[in-house]
């Protein structure tokens, strides 16, 4: 999973790296003389992310990751019902103790902590992915 | 569980969390102590008076003591036995 990531990010870098090369050089050049077109460089460097940026995740790749979780998980017995908009006390008939492990189990896959006060009002997939979504450690 | 306090509700999921957290290194496995913790848990679900509710945190927090001692001698046992060998 890392090092995929990590893959990717490197390619990009290489295919980025000569464009960053020369944005760098521009503020010199533009000094020097005027250019008509102001370009914006910051288009050019997002795709070589830095330690400190967020991870970026996609609902798509969060919904996943939550949807695999969940059939993983032995309680859920009727997995057809399992999407976006599931429910986990109505449509996937756990119980709040369930939610909780669930949670938990969202909690160590994103390695985040929720506070128990998000964590309870966590009761749906829906809700579940927003919440990963809005985190900016989450990875 | 108690939906009339949040307060409690809230000690009652932090308890229950930190319970699994230690039954991971459980010696029947970790599968065997959350089907009887949710048991457990889900047993005294209809407790509504909040002294009740204490009590049960209580238990549940001397269980977490027992579990902890356990695993000390558990540990205590292995170590005695690979030091103690008789030659």
């Amino acid at each position: 999973m890392f090092r995929t990531a990590l893959l990717r990010s490197a390619r990009s870098a290489v295919r980025a790296a000569p464009r960053c090369q020369a944005a760098m050089a521009r503020p010199v050049a533009r000094t020097a003389f005027f250019q008509p077109k102001p370009m914006t460089p910051s288009v050019y460097c997002q795709a070589v992310r830095c330690y400190a940026a967020s991870a970026g995740l996609s609902q798509e790749e969060v919904l996943g990751r939550i949807m695999d979780l969940l059939k993983n998980f032995d309680k859920v017995q009727d997995t057809s019902k399992l999407n976006l908009e599931s429910h986990f006390h109505n449509d996937l008939g756990l119980d709040s103790l369930d939610t909780v492990e669930v949670v938990m189990a969202i909690e160590e896959e994103f390695s985040i902590e929720i506070p128990d006060k998000e964590a309870d009002a966590i009761h749906s997939v829906k809700q579940a992915v927003d919440y990963i979504v809005a985190q900016p450690d989450a990875h | 569980m108690s939906s009339s306090n949040p307060a409690l509700r809230h000690q009652v999921i932090r308890i229950y969390k930190d319970l699994l957290f230690m039954g991971r290194q459980y010696p029947q496995g970790y599968d065997y102590f959350r089907t009887r913790l949710h048991k457990a848990f889900a047993s005294q679900r209809h407790l509504e008076d909040e002294a009740k509710i204490k009590e049960g945190i209580e238990r549940a927090e001397y269980v977490k003591k027992e579990i902890e001692a356990l695993y000390y001698l558990k540990r205590y046992r292995t170590l005695r036995q690979r030091y103690d060998k008789p030659s």
